[in-house]
């Protein structure tokens, strides 16, 4: 059942992936989500990875940025869609607090099973506006990787705007941890566009499955052994 | 988890019990075998322990291993008080796994995982669960077992040469293996009472676990097939329920052991508790929480706990549940600094400033070092 | 549903092992660290203990991990790797077995910076990252440092191998599809080699198998497994 998830999160990354340079200056993602880049990124698309953004310094295997520009009330995080599950699905509200928003990604990270401690978790201000910064510390069930990692994250006209940045406690992390705190750091929300702006601008959760951090890095470990070849051994 | 439903379906067999047959005195005069020795590495059991011994390997280096000494040497003593002569070929290992699931592999490395550990509510419950596993391994199912896959492997191969049939014949393979498992589980049912007999606990105790089992899986939306591995090849029966008490009945006397079990096991309580409100599956979590709640000395943390899987769920009238749990929890001043923070967050949610103060305080005053301390702080300066 | 998945992976690890087929001159320094040519004389390397897992395909397409193949694979490339390396004019240690528990994290943090240099960069495509400037830069930095420490070595060659079979009901079912005119999978070999700077944890070589064929299950064709992974492993400097 894992691997079916696992191979459709394949299938969308072979299929239609693709790995964009993101240039060093302001980047905007979204509509009203930017921020001012020291060096260049790698954005890797897929369908699939909605509701956030992917980006990577080392591939996506080893550190996964990603970046919610805007979740709107009642949208799915990462829809878990293994037909046989019965799972309930993580769900973000508008009047969510704090501490729900971090259980939010807290669910999406322990989906996989993988053990994850939550180490702080306190008020910031991101992006211009009053939010909040937690940190963790994760160990992937998929291949037992020790990672470090953490997001920032604030609520704005009731759209969830936040970054969330993993990568292995050993080298990687502190490798890449000033870079993205520095994004962090810069990032700005823009205000709606009017009162009467239309609301439905992202498209609708997408129906692939796909984990955040790590749900879908098996995906790629395990992209070897779901593959197909059409000569039988 | 595919590496360890495959451990059950080709190895380890799961703790799963099944439905007992006839029971006489008789059946309950089980002499173990002499200490198994290190099969013939050339056997096919000696290529089922190189096997194992690479799979415990890898259970070793695992960073989700509960590496903590005293909890270990307890739950490896409760295993050795239960196998006698077999103490020093079993090696227990802990996982930290929000599940409910124990395995044993024929070289004696038993899997314990943590989700388990929070189900059982007492020492006679977990050597239920240990004793079955041990009756496998004295039993050497996994051997048979090994033997019955192969041979029907080699049938497998002669139905796959007519094409598709092979696909049919596989699933009628897979049903003949899990009667032929039935057979291994009933026969570990009984040496698993009769261990834990001779062991001071009392059998009545091990009909309660497959009980409290039914009770999470109907919390679930639908058929609920997947709370743990274990049922994936074993529906549990209400017959198990029946066959346990009937050995218990043979089989009277013996003590539940829960003091010294929640002794033991609740400094990890907490951490457990956590990992299974983590899974985001509030419905079980309720249930879970519900049931382990009863008669427990333990029952306000798992009042708390319940009051956090309400909260979290925030379905209709949950906030309520949740507040009254969390008051009730705390209703003797009992220090669960949980509580008090989500009595706080809720009130806070509400609007009702003073009372969510006077809560945070009482949570910062009992945890200062709390990983959320800074956020409940800013709170508190907001109300 | 399944079906059309497997159909889109063929699609897409065809394409991306293409240019690799075609131009073998680029190969060749595709596999390198930039700047990195030759092994220094006299250097010692330490061979990790290879990360494998074999694993079969059911008639329905379900994978198994196959516990007792993996056993002898194991084995089996121990055996290779043995040969292989001996026969370079490094001085070569293996590690030793009691060692492994201590270098798990790193061998995981190997595993997972192989997968994404063979994802982004050999396969390449239009999944290579930009910021590497189609250049092999990846280090492991000094999660290395402990294994320089115990063993003294200059450099680590670490092996991952992730391999699957088809069950004889697979291949009837493939024999079956393929009447109809639809390929379906039946296993593939998967394997990395990373030859690492224990200085700097700088991966100086990488090498990737990709292929339908294959079988570490046996002796001989594993160390046919292991001479066409390492078949560009560089050499000693001249002097």
């Amino acid at each position: 059942m894992k691997y079916l998830i696992v191979m459709v999160a394949v299938v969308v990354l072979a299929g239609c992936g693709s790995v964009r340079k993101v240039e060093t200056g302001t980047n905007k993602v979204g509509e009203r989500f930017s921020m001012q880049l020291e060096g260049p990124w790698n954005h890797v698309d897929f369908p699939g990875i909605k509701p956030g953004q992917l980006w990577t310094m080392e591939g996506i295997t080893v550190d996964e940025l990603i970046i919610y520009a805007g979740i709107k009330d009642g949208q799915v995080m990462h829809p878990d869609n293994a037909a046989q599950t019965k799972k309930q699905n993580v769900v973000f509200r508008r009047d969510m607090p704090t501490e729900k928003i971090v259980s939010m990604f807290e669910s999406v990270m322990t989906r996989d099973d993988s053990v994850f401690k939550l180490l702080r978790i306190e008020p910031s201000s991101f992006a211009g506006r009053k939010g909040f910064l937690f940190e963790f510390e994760r160990i992937r069930r998929n291949d037992n990787l020790r990672q470090l990692g953490f997001g920032y994250g604030a609520v704005d006209d009731g759209e969830l705007f936040a970054l969330v940045y993993v990568a292995p406690a050993l080298t990687f992390f502190p490798r890449h941890q000033a870079r993205v705190e520095a994004i962090a750091h810069s990032a700005l929300i823009s205000p709606p566009v009017g009162a009467a702006a239309p609301v439905a601008i992202l498209p609708p959760p997408v129906r692939v499955s796909i984990g955040m951090p790590g749900q879908r890095l098996p995906a790629v470990s395990t992209a070897a052994r779901a593959v197909a070849i059409p000569e039988p051994k | 988890m595919k590496r360890r439903q495959w451990l059950h379906m080709g190895c380890a067999v799961c703790a799963s019990l099944a439905a007992g047959g006839l029971l006489a005195q008789g059946d309950l005069d089980y002499a173990p075998p002499e200490r198994l020795a290190r099969p013939d590495a050339a056997s096919d059991e000696g290529g089922l322990w190189a096997m194992m011994d690479r799979e415990e390997k890898n259970l070793r280096r695992s960073g989700l291993l509960l590496r903590d000494e005293q909890l270990n040497r307890y739950i490896q003593s409760l295993a050795c008080s239960l196998a006698g002569e077999h103490c020093g070929d079993i090696r227990v290992y802990l996982v930290r796994t929000p599940q409910f699931n124990a395995s044993m592999a024929p070289n004696g490395s038993m899997q314990i995982w943590s989700g388990l550990l929070l189900r059982v509510a007492n020492e006679a419950q977990l050597a239920a669960v240990i004793g079955h596993e041990v009756g496998h391994y004295l039993q050497r199912h996994s051997l048979a077992r090994l033997r019955d896959i192969r041979d029907k492997a080699a049938l497998g191969q002669v139905l796959g040469l007519f094409g598709i049939a092979g696909l049919v014949g596989q699933v009628a393979l897979n049903a003949t293996a899990f009667a032929y498992q039935r057979d291994h589980e009933r026969e570990a049912d009984r040496i698993g009472a009769v261990l834990m007999h001779r062991a001071g606990y009392s059998v009545e105790e091990s009909a309660k676990v497959w009980d409290g089992m039914l009770q999470e899986m109907r919390a679930r939306d639908g058929d609920g097939a997947t709370v743990s591995p274990l049922f994936a090849t074993h529906p549990p029966t209400p017959e198990r329920r029946d066959s346990l008490s009937a050995i218990a009945a043979l089989l009277p006397g013996g003590s539940a052991g829960t003091e010294s079990y929640l002794t033991r096991v609740s400094p990890f309580l907490d951490d457990w508790c956590e990992d299974e409100v983590k899974r985001h599956q509030f419905s079980e979590s309720v249930a879970l929480f519900s049931r382990l709640m009863v008669a427990s000395p333990v029952a306000g943390l798992m009042q708390c706990y319940r009051a956090e899987a309400y909260r979290l769920r925030g379905a209709d009238g949950d906030d309520e549940r949740a507040l009254s749990d969390y008051r009730l929890a705390t209703r003797d001043g009992a220090p669960l600094a949980k509580a008090y923070r989500g009595i706080g967050l809720i009130e806070r949610q509400r609007h009702r400033n003073s009372e969510a103060a006077q809560a945070f305080r009482r949570y910062l005053e009992l945890s200062p070092g709390a990983p959320d301390a800074g956020l409940i702080r800013s709170y508190l300066e907001s109300a | 549903m399944s079906l059309l998945i497997r159909r889109y992976l063929v699609v897409f690890f065809l394409f991306s092992a293409l240019p690799a087929v075609l131009s073998p001159a680029l190969a060749q320094s595709k596999n390198r660290a930039p700047g990195f040519s030759d092994l220094a004389k006299e250097a010692s390397i330490l061979v990790m203990t290879p990360d494998v897992e074999l694993y079969s395909i059911s008639a329905g397409g379900v994978i198994e991990p196959k516990a007792d193949w993996t056993e002898s694979a194991q084995r089996h490339l121990q055996a290779s790797l043995q040969t292989r390396m001996t026969g370079s004019q490094l001085k070569v240690q293996f590690l030793p077995e009691e060692d492994g528990d201590a270098f798990a994290e790193i061998s995981a943090l190997h595993a997972a910076v192989a997968q994404s240099i063979a994802l982004h960069h050999l396969s390449g495509g239009n999944l290579k990252l930009p910021t590497k400037n189609d250049q092999m830069d990846w280090s492991l930095g000094d999660a290395v440092t402990p294994i320089r420490q115990k063993h003294g070595a200059d450099y680590a060659l670490f092996v991952w191998f992730r391999d699957s079979y088809a069950s004889s009901e697979r291949k009837a079912a493939m024999f079956a599809m393929a009447l109809l005119g639809i390929g379906i999978s039946g296993g593939i070999q998967v394997g990395y080699a990373s030859l690492v700077d224990l200085k700097n944890g700088q991966v100086l070589w990488f090498n990737r198998l990709l292929r339908g064929t294959g079988d570490l299950r046996e002796q001989a064709p594993a160390t046919e497994t292991v001479n066409a992974l390492l078949n560009d492993f560089p050499a000693v400097a001249a002097r």
